[in-house]
């Protein structure tokens, strides 16, 4: 099935002893692949050219005698002792004397591919020049998909207003913020859910099924009637005809997503152990579960009691006013504020290292931070019947978590990249929790921003989306790293 | 002493994996920036222009394309990178280095 290609002659003829092919898999798993850590130690004190002592460029390893060259030296090697193969130690290409080129061969590959598999670290190099052979099935797929469709500025695919089924709004607009995260989006576009539920009552289901009406290419608007109602039936707290919080519901659709899915995956036994815990394996825990550390400090013996709890977004007060005497008034306030360390006032508090009960401080950090992080900006104050408290926040587009993170014990040698960019604002306008009208801000194709105010969808600017007021907040993490 | 301190910076690059993350930081972005494509693109007009007689080796190419891709590196690139050498070095600078060969 799979195309074979022959290197060339010179190649066939290496090939046939079988030590040549030998230490060429050795040379390959070691200096190109360079894992587990010992060989990758051997990678580090080796791979220098042998003439001219630099670390480059392309460093390739005769594989005739034991020279390591970079791409000038390597050269006049294998010319001068008539060495035919070099093997280049970056992407593991190989390179023949006698053809003067590097070569393409099939059995060259296979070895690389196997290496390749056995390397614990993904590293891009080493997967870039892989090439993919579509299987009888896909070949069929892409010769009956004849619908091309460009991507472009101009195009709407991905836009899909929201009817309004009365005061429906809080729903639509946490929809359209989930139908554009960027994460969630490539996770149910590719089918990853492969439910066990009866027909018709998975939430997950439905939000696959809403996912694919997005990405079709339609434009009326969508009701989402059933939608509502699989809400209605699971959280009845969320019932009736009435306006409801649009963080609620958001908590809610999360906390269900969740609950589906660890309940229709095959192997429950081994899901529900971890159901409750941080490492769940579920899409919504995996994007957007982070944790909260929480250090009580003992005012007479500075010991230090650590809890940490699983968080899916960040709650921040607006009305406490800061240390200066001022309102916080930017999103950077509220973190300084919300991680600041705080006296627990009077009250006093058994403190495990001491044995006596003493005054303490409480602070709280951010031990791990999901790939979405959400703010909840605590505009309602459930105590005084829903007044809501309209103070500006302004936000950034990208935000630099590091200031607010825990600080390790040990610190790692390099810092992690924690920016995160803006990609999503829920908006509510009028007086009250119980009452006014949620809009969504939304960004799409990177760089353009869209106002989703039920069924009507409008083009926005950057500037627009950064003035207004804010009440839940969506950053998606810039940087993606592999585990 | 500045050799001494290039071999430093070099042992202080392997063995705390600075270099990999770099090499792998600066990949992503010349690939999400479309540089990638701009310089298979050069790559592929490199091999027409000679046509079918006369198809070039890839040291030949090498050569060729190189001068062009380096220009067109996007600056936005080049800062990220240099930023995350100074953030490396300013860290040698701190602690020294680690001789030891960890790869957490």
């Amino acid at each position: 099935m799979a195309m074979t290609v022959k290197g060339c002659e010179h190649f066939e003829e290496f090939k046939e002893d079988a030590s040549n092919m030998e230490t060429l898999k050795w040379i390959h798993s070691v200096f190109v692949i360079g894992s587990p850590p010992k060989h990758k130690q051997i990678k580090i004190c080796n791979s220098f050219c042998h003439t001219c002592r630099n670390q480059g460029p392309y460093i390739h390893a005769c594989l005739e005698c034991v020279y390591f060259g970079c791409h000038e030296h390597i050269r006049e090697h294998t010319q001068n002792q008539v060495h035919n193969f070099s093997l280049e130690l970056n992407y593991g290409q190989l390179h023949c004397t006698s053809c003067n080129d590097y070569i393409y061969d099939t059995e060259l590959d296979n070895i690389a591919t196997k290496n390749r598999m056995q390397c614990k670290k993904f590293h891009q190099r080493l997967f870039q020049c892989t090439s993919w052979d579509p299987t009888e099935e896909e070949r069929e797929l892409l010769a009956n998909q004849t619908k091309k469709v460009c991507i472009t500025p101009e195009t709407t695919i991905g836009l899909r207003g929201l009817m309004n089924l009365g005061s429906t709004c809080f729903m639509n607009c946490i929809i359209q913020a989930l139908m554009h995260t960027p994460l969630l989006r490539d996770y149910f576009l590719t089918e990853q859910h492969y439910c066990k539920y009866v027909q018709g009552t998975c939430l997950v289901c439905e939000i696959v099924k809403l996912f694919q009406e997005f990405y079709n290419g339609d434009e009326t608007p969508l009701a989402l009637h059933n939608l509502l109602h699989l809400i209605w039936t699971q959280a009845t707290y969320l019932n009736g005809n009435r306006q409801h919080d649009a963080h609620e519901f958001f908590m809610a659709v999360l906390g269900l997503m969740h609950k589906h899915y660890s309940e229709s995956v095959s192997h429950p036994t081994k899901i529900n152990a971890h159901s409750n815990a941080a490492n769940c394996s579920c899409i919504i825990h995996q994007i957007f579960l982070g944790g909260l550390q929480s250090d009580v400090v003992c005012q007479n013996c500075n010991g230090v009691s650590t809890t940490t709890d699983p968080t899916l977004d960040f709650a921040l007060e607006l009305g406490s006013v800061t240390e200066g005497g001022r309102s916080p008034c930017s999103l950077i306030d509220c973190l300084e504020s919300f991680t600041k360390a705080e006296h627990l006032g009077t009250e006093k508090i058994m403190c495990e290292n001491c044995g006596s009960k003493q005054e303490s401080t409480k602070q709280l950090t951010i031990k791990t931070l999901p790939i979405v992080t959400t703010f909840h900006l605590k505009r309602f104050s459930h105590s005084d019947a829903g007044i809501k408290i309209s103070t500006a926040i302004s936000f950034p587009e990208i935000i630099d978590m590091t200031p607010f993170m825990s600080k390790r014990k040990e610190e790692k040698p390099f810092p992690a990249d924690n920016r995160y960019s803006l990609f999503a604002v829920i908006n509510h306008s009028g007086d009250s929790a119980n009452r006014g009208h949620y809009v969504a801000f939304i960004r799409q194709h990177y760089d353009y921003w869209y106002k989703c105010n039920d069924d009507i969808i409008t083009p926005v600017t950057l500037k627009e989306v950064l003035a207004s007021e804010g009440y839940i907040l969506f950053y998606h993490k810039q940087v993606l790293d592999y585990e | 002493m500045p050799q001494e301190y290039d071999s430093r910076v070099h042992t202080h690059l392997d063995v705390n994996n600075g270099l990999e993350r770099v090499t792998e930081l600066v990949h992503t972005r010349l690939v999400e920036s479309g540089w990638r494509d701009q310089v298979r693109l050069a790559c592929r007009r490199a091999i027409a222009e000679n046509g079918n007689s006369n198809i070039p080796t890839v040291d030949e190419l090498i050569s060729t394309v190189t001068p062009k891709a380096r220009t067109l590196v996007p600056d936005a690139v080049k800062r990220e990178l240099l930023h995350e050498i100074e953030l490396i070095l300013s860290n040698l600078e701190k602690t020294g280095y680690a001789k030891s060969f960890d790869d957490s």
